[in-house]
């Protein structure tokens, strides 16, 4: 462990954002990393738990948090990038988007303040890479079998990754004009600069690994052409069918799907050719509809653009600053969450739902909002326990607000049907993801894995479903 | 305690000649890796060294079949290098190679040992095991155990080499440097292992096979580990083989790039990869989500991820299962509320817990009609007084341990249960061990110790050496509160049953049998993975014995260790048990998280510390404990309604109603054979397998009654009493029930001192003078037995060489050993000399005798022990508090003193010479003793002759307090210090 009462001893430091005044003119990345001692210091928080929730439940890779914190805490920061590096194809990004359900798993976080985890695992990776630790390390032997990755989000990339280190041949189809998929064109820059994607990349070129872009599958190249050349494939194309809102009036030009708007800017950023219908915000009235951390990226979006107004709206009901009791510990907790992109101006309303978007003929210019009230449900009989919450819409308390442009950040139903998924004809479980059995499809040599098998979720589930598909690819093919 | 031993060959010991010299002398068993080369290369011709090879061949199809034959080649081998003259033989791992794998080096070592011992020709050559596998403490007592002489453990010394290759170790210590520091802590951890089995010698433990096996079947145990105990059969060969053969070819297989070549193990500290935990994630959040919100969902998505996680082989119950009987209603069946009487939390001391832990599980079991257990570490008697709502923190069952911290007369009179602990299942042959950062002003006040002194408790109890003593304590504890029930804790271990009859003949009322996996948390890493064994096998060992010998009707028998779930209460309680133990499960509820980080006192969750700012964020409450207890009893409810139990008494004993679960299809667990648990003896005499009638009262006879009858002027009035009676050695612990009925009527404080006054003429039996309390003095013109004194708590006993006795009172022992065993505060003044152990565990009587015998002081924390004359050896052994004054005639005291812990100096200090002068006047006073009148005479002659002997530790913490006084404009108490400091 690090230090015996090293919790009581340092307080836990926050990483700093640049100013707001600053940042909101550019789409350069926020965060103010701590110094080495720093970190040495929070890493020395750490207790070594006999139990350490952090790796056993937070942490959907299992990484192995005790022991890089206690590493770093010694100096011996080589070694931790390798150890972090065992677990995680990409602590780079992790480090900085994940929303760190190790830290809300600490034990710490029961009663005080948790771990700095993943802001250690930022600086941890990027000391390996500043040191030149993180090398290209290509299979030592091959296997002579070819794998294509459909999609090259984090899960088609961790698997490509880990697939092409076991000795097969990878190929990673993109459909659009960069790889990275939500990585490179769902989060804004000021979260994740796109170099730090490309630095990575030349390690998965240098491995091996083929990336081809600008191919969609199912139009550009068949089903048929794929099965010819591989001896399997691994669809990890995501759940991009995103959630629409069915009211009157949700068919206005100007009521844009969140990724859709976030695309545009990201592209913007990265010089792609975009066509002439770019969303911008700017001078615009913006509301979000949706609380959650797209939203939220929308929110930072828009006011970078320049946006006159930006609203908020989420249908649940504020959440408390503390851990409520129907999400204890070590579970992800319902509580308020602020983020880099509230900080810089955006008014938040809570338990509104839109009844209506009403304007000119093609632009919506108002939304149509009540306040709702989640009344729990009659308790269960046996158990005394209520059966969950029901929302209720309250009478006369309507409100309008005034939008130029909306964005729908509603989360994903989905991957989308239309297209390979249909034409592959593979079967979808109850929620219209594509069904799988330790990752195989009802097609034995069609493998999938991530959000296309999960539904949308975390960059950190990604990997470790594109990991945990490899192994289950690596060992079809090393018994076909 | 020595590692020294001679390694070659022996020769006939009824001879001498220079030859038998021809050994090697080894200092301890650990070889570094020169020394294996060293002697390879010894060119002797009375001194052989041959090497033997234990590899066997990776690649044959039937594995189990390589490996005996290479066992048997082995042997072969070992007696040819006997034939050529041999007389050290090295049995070596290091030629392994992709097609040869490592013989499990145990397996060989015992193969060799008990090979050639049935070939005649073990004396004549040492073996020598050189092998990769041995790294820790355990492995080495393994090897040594079964017939290695001496150990190169030449992986381990690689590791470390590497490890500071790598910049793990600092590289300015040199390599020879890390292996002395590694030989050095394995040479500790020997040692510890062998004084856990009372074995003080290396040429003792050597080849003496203390060692039970759980899960080898008998083929494996007869031929090369001959007659160890293992009572469930289990793998043979077979799965040795391939198991060593995974391993080896995991090591030559290539692994792709990123992926870590050794796996983290999680061993000690969960890891999701490695080893399988009962303790996880999931179940200790699972249940603390299901106490808090009281959600029996939740409590049985719990039980469920338990009961099945023990399928997966982590204990041996989650290996059996239920014969199903004719279900009954579930409304027939007896009440949670009557169920969960049975139930208990663990022994945990005020001290490694916190207060308001332990009165968190005091105050819930006393809710729900259970019992609470005190631990070793005294209880607030603050705590006796019930709370305004009604709770009480009042432990029903109060522990007296090996250390008796705390145990006064007050202690034991509030007791329902008073609980002898021998040992304890997680860490079976060692005391209890308080770190001095746990120590603060409040714990140190009830265990009557020094703030910042760590506190060790003695391994054994010092008044039980035989079962005979044991009887006598139980006695002693029975008097000092009659009506209460004593129970004794056992640790499993084979042969349990045989003690726990023992148990049942000294008159106990219960016998707890505590398993191997529980109390983890405050166990030495070295005790955790292989000390004790599992509460299923010591449990039916002692159903068994007890029912055979016909003792089980008078005695209860409780189980302990890991109990989680119902399921755990229906196993034990058909196995036999009628009550039960929680003690990790009632932390869990209470917040902990297992980080096990006990020891070092900064549990963040406000548990396992002393620390005011952790205990702070306590967040427990005894509801918590109370809906457990509750959920636990509904499951052994909906358990019992499936097998057809209406009464929980019904169920116990019946061992005929388990067996063996034979779903369970794992490859290693195929060997299993759980007859020797289930098995149940004759009964159809109807003998009972229950507890069903009390043991018989013994205290009718007591002298006590007598006394008690004529000082009731001074027990109810506090009017001065004299009185005077003859006393027998049949008399045993004279005062203790007098001193019971005192404290109940008047308080912990007594009576005012010298209320009653009993002067007895004649020989007094053992434990004369017992807990006495406060008020009452004992004058005893004669002699007295063993045990005077015991837990003193405040009374005051003066024994007396009678007028015109043949001898100097000075030169004859008039009192037995053992003397104020666990005194906590009263006078002892002994006209004449005392037996061995002298004021043992004292910690706060002053005590004052014209001689002793060995061990004086021993383990004493507190107190004032003056010895007027001759004393023994070992002096002062693990005294860490008091103070003692010695006569130093001859001028040889530093040789009979034990100078580990103390220090010696001369009285000079006025506040000395004062303290003495008037403790040897009052040993006039009471005694009338012509040694002290010499001494006061000739005062100036004699002071200098005195030695002051001071514990380091009582000393520092002295002056720390002092300092703390002097400065007391400031407000930083000594407890801060402990922590700060």
């Amino acid at each position: 462990m690090g230090e015996i009462k090293g919790f009581m001893k340092y307080k836990r430091q926050p990483t700093g954002y640049r100013p707001v005044e600053e940042r909101i003119h550019d789409f350069k990345e926020l965060e103010l990393p701590l110094t080495p001692e720093q970190i040495q210091q929070q890493a020395a928080r750490c207790m070594d738990c006999g139990i350490p929730f952090c790796h056993g439940v937070g942490c959907p890779l299992y990484n192995y948090i005790p022991d890089f914190n206690e590493l770093i805490y010694q100096g011996n920061w080589r070694e931790a990038c390798e150890l972090l590096h065992s677990t995680n194809n990409f602590p780079e990004i992790t480090g900085r988007v994940c929303p760190a359900p190790c830290e809300t798993a600490c034990t710490l976080a029961i009663s005080d303040q948790p771990v700095l985890i993943r802001h250690i695992e930022f600086q941890i990776v990027e000391r390996g890479f500043a040191e030149g630790w993180i090398k290209p390390m290509p299979a030592t032997k091959k296997t002579g079998k070819r794998v294509g990755i459909i999609g090259s989000g984090p899960a088609g990339l961790a698997a490509a990754q880990q697939l092409a280190r076991a000795g097969h041949d990878v190929v990673v189809f993109e459909k659009d004009q960069k790889i990275g998929g939500i990585l490179r064109y769902g989060i804004p820059d000021f979260k994740l600069d796109k170099s730090v994607i490309d630095r990575r990349l030349k390690q998965l070129s240098a491995e091996g690994v083929q990336l081809q872009t600008d191919i969609t599958v199912g139009k550009d190249i068949s089903a048929h052409y794929l099965q010819k050349q591989f001896d399997c494939i691994c669809l990890t194309m995501g759940a991009g069918q995103a959630r629409g809102i069915p009211v009157q009036g949700s068919d206005y030009e100007n009521i844009v799907y969140a990724m859709d708007y976030l695309t545009s800017q990201n592209k913007l950023c990265g010089g792609d050719t975009i066509d002439s219908r770019a969303i911008n915000a700017k001078d615009k009235k913006v509301v979000v509809i949706g609380g959650g951390d797209t939203g939220s990226d929308c929110v930072g979006t828009a006011r970078r653009q320049g946006a006159k107004q930006i609203v908020q709206i989420e249908i649940l009901p504020k959440p408390p600053i503390d851990r409520p009791d129907d999400t204890p510990w070590p579970n992800w907790p319902r509580i308020m969450r602020t983020s880099s992109s509230h900080q810089e101006g955006c008014e938040r309303l809570w338990s509104v739902m839109t009844t209506k978007f009403t304007g000119t003929e093609t632009k919506v210019s108002k939304i149509h909002c009540c306040k709702v009230d989640w009344v729990q449900q009659d308790n269960n009989a046996s158990t005394g326990l209520s059966t969950g919450w029901k929302l209720k819409e309250i009478p006369g308390t309507e409100v309008i607000l005034d939008a130029d442009l909306v964005l729908l950040a509603l989360g994903f139903v989905h991957v989308v049907h239309n297209g390979l998924i249909t034409e592959l004809g593979l079967d979808l479980d109850s929620r219209g993801n594509v069904a799988v059995k330790n990752f195989q499809t009802s097609q034995p040599w069609i493998f999938a894995a991530g959000d296309t098998i999960n539904g949308a979720s975390l960059v950190v589930r990604a990997i470790d479903s594109g990991r945990a598909a490899a192994t289950a690819i690596d060992k079809w093919l090393k018994i076909t | 305690m020595s590692l020294m031993s001679f390694v070659g060959k022996k020769r006939n010991f009824l001879e001498e000649s220079p030859e038998h010299c021809r050994q090697l002398k080894l200092p301890h068993p650990i070889l570094t890796n020169e020394d294996i080369e060293r002697l390879k290369a010894v060119k002797r011709e009375d001194f052989r060294v041959a090497t033997i090879h234990a590899v066997f061949d990776a690649n044959e199809p039937d594995a189990g079949e390589s490996l005996r034959k290479a066992l048997d080649t082995l042997v072969d081998d070992a007696e040819k290098a006997i034939n050529n003259g041999a007389s050290l033989i090295i049995i070596s791992d290091r030629n392994i190679s992709p097609d040869k794998a490592a013989i499990p080096s145990l397996l060989a070592t015992g193969a060799v040992h008990h090979g050639l011992l049935g070939r005649g020709l073990r004396g004549k050559a040492g073996l020598i095991i050189e092998t990769g596998e041995p790294r820790e403490v355990m492995h080495f007592c393994l090897l040594c155990g079964y017939g290695a002489n001496a150990v190169n453990p030449y992986l381990a010394f690689e590791t470390l080499f590497e490890l500071r290759r790598q910049g793990h170790l600092p590289a300015k210590i040199e390599p020879t440097q890390i292996a002395d520091n590694y030989i050095a802590a394995v040479k500790k951890g020997i040692l510890k292992v062998m004084s856990k089995m009372g074995i003080s010698t290396l040429r003792s433990y050597h080849n003496a096979q203390l060692f039970e096996a759980i899960g080898l079947n008998r083929d494996v145990i007869d031929k090369y580990l001959t007659g160890t105990s293992s009572r469930i059969n289990g793998i043979g060969l077979d799965e040795i083989a391939c198991d060593a053969i995974s391993r080896h070819k995991a090591a030559f297989e290539e692994h792709p790039p990123g992926t870590p070549v050794l796996e983290l193990g999680g061993e000690y500290l969960f890891r999701h990869t490695g080893e399988r935990h009962t303790w996880n994630p999931v179940t200790v959040s699972r249940l603390q989500q299901a106490v808090r919100s009281n959600n029996p969902m939740l409590y049985g998505e719990f039980a469920q991820a338990v009961n099945e996680q023990a399928e997966k082989l982590c204990t041996l119950r989650g290996l059996f299962e239920f014969e199903p009987g004719k279900p009954v209603p579930i409304e027939e069946i007896e009440p949670a509320s009557e169920i969960v009487k049975r139930f208990c939390t663990g022994a945990m001391s005020h001290g490694s817990i916190s207060k308001e832990t332990h009165e968190c599980m005091a105050i819930a079991m006393n809710r729900i009609g259970a019992m609470s257990n005190t631990g070793e570490g005294g209880e607030d008697p603050a705590r006796y007084t019930p709370e305004p709502n009604g709770d009480s923190k009042n432990c029903g069952i109060k522990q007296v341990a090996s250390g008796r911290f705390g145990v006064t007369i007050n202690y034991l009179s509030h007791a329902k249960e008073l609980q002898i602990k021998i040992a304890q299942g997680a860490k079976p042959g060692e005391g209890g061990q308080l770190p001095g950062h746990k120590v603060t002003e409040e714990i140190a006040r009830l265990r009557y110790s020094t703030v910042g002194v760590t506190l060790i408790s003695p391994p054994p109890h010092h008044d039980i050496y035989s079962i005979e003593d044991l009887a006598q304590l139980i006695y002693d504890l029975k008097c000092s509160n009659p009506g209460v029930r004593v129970s004794v804790k056992l640790v499993a271990e084979v042969g349990v049953g045989t003690i726990a009859a023992g148990v049942a003949k000294a008159n106990a009322d219960e016998v707890l049998i505590s398993g191997h996996d529980g109390g983890t948390g405050a166990s030495p890493l070295s005790s955790i993975k292989h000390a004790g064994i599992p509460w299923e096998l010591g449990l039916a060992e002692t159903q068994q014995v007890l029912v055979m010998n016909r003792l089980r009707d008078r005695i209860r028998v409780q189980a302990d260790g890991q109990m989680k779930t119902g399921r755990d209460v229906v196993v034990g309680a058909l196995l036999g048990a009628e009550r039960f133990g929680f003690g990790t499960a009632a932390l869990v509820m209470l917040g902990c998280t297992l980080l096990r980080k006990c020891h070092e006192g900064a549990c963040p969750f406000g548990i396992a510390t002393q620390d005011p700012e952790l205990r702070k964020r306590f967040r427990g409450k005894p509801e918590y404990i109370e809906r457990y207890m509750f959920f636990v009893a509904e499951e052994v409810r909906q358990i019992m309604s499936q097998l057809g139990f209406r009464k929980f008494d019904d169920m116990i004993g019946h061992v005929e109603r388990l067996g063996t679960n034979k779903a369970i299809e794992h490859w290693k667990a195929k060997g299993l054979d759980f007859s020797a648990i289930f098995y149940k003896p004759d009964v159809s005499d109807g003998r009972a397998i229950r507890q069903i009638v009390s043991q018989p009262d013994k205290l009718a006879d007591h002298l006590d009654w007598q006394i008690i009858e004529k000082a009731k002027p001074a027990i109810e009035n506090k009017k001065h009493t004299v009185i005077e009676m003859n006393i027998r050695n049949l008399n045993r612990t004279v005062g203790a029930i007098l001193s019971n009925r005192i404290v109940t009527k008047n308080g912990p404080e007594g009576l005012p001192d010298n209320t009653l006054q009993v002067i007895f003429n004649g020989s007094a039996g053992q434990s004369f003078g017992a807990f006495l309390a406060p008020g009452v003095t004992f004058k005893l013109t004669g002699q007295s037995n063993d045990y005077l004194g015991k837990g003193l708590s405040g009374g005051r006993i003066a024994v007396i060489t009678p007028a015109g006795a043949p001898f100097a009172a000075k030169e004859n022992i008039i009192a037995g050993n053992t003397l104020l065993y666990g005194a906590t505060s009263g006078e002892v003044y002994i006209n004449g000399m005392a037996g061995e152990r002298f004021a043992v565990r004292n910690s706060g009587a002053i005590a004052i005798a014209e001689g002793v015998g060995d061990h004086c002081c021993e383990y004493m924390t507190g107190g004032t022990v003056v010895v007027l004359g001759r004393t023994g050896c070992n002096f002062a052994a693990g005294m860490s508090g008091g103070i003692a004054y010695v006569l130093d005639e001859t001028s040889n005291f530093d040789t009979l003193c034990n100078l580990d812990m103390v220090e010696l100096e001369s009285v000079w200090q006025k506040e000395d010479v004062k303290i003495l002068i008037d403790l040897v006047q009052k040993h006039f006073d009471w005694t009338g003793s012509a040694r002290a009148h010499q001494i006061l005479s000739n005062w100036m002659d004699c002071v200098g002759k005195f030695v002051k002997v001071v514990p380091f530790d009582y000393r520092k913490a002295l002056e720390k307090m002092r300092a703390a006084e002097q400065r007391n404009t400031e407000t930083t108490p000594a407890t801060e210090e402990v922590f700060y400091g």
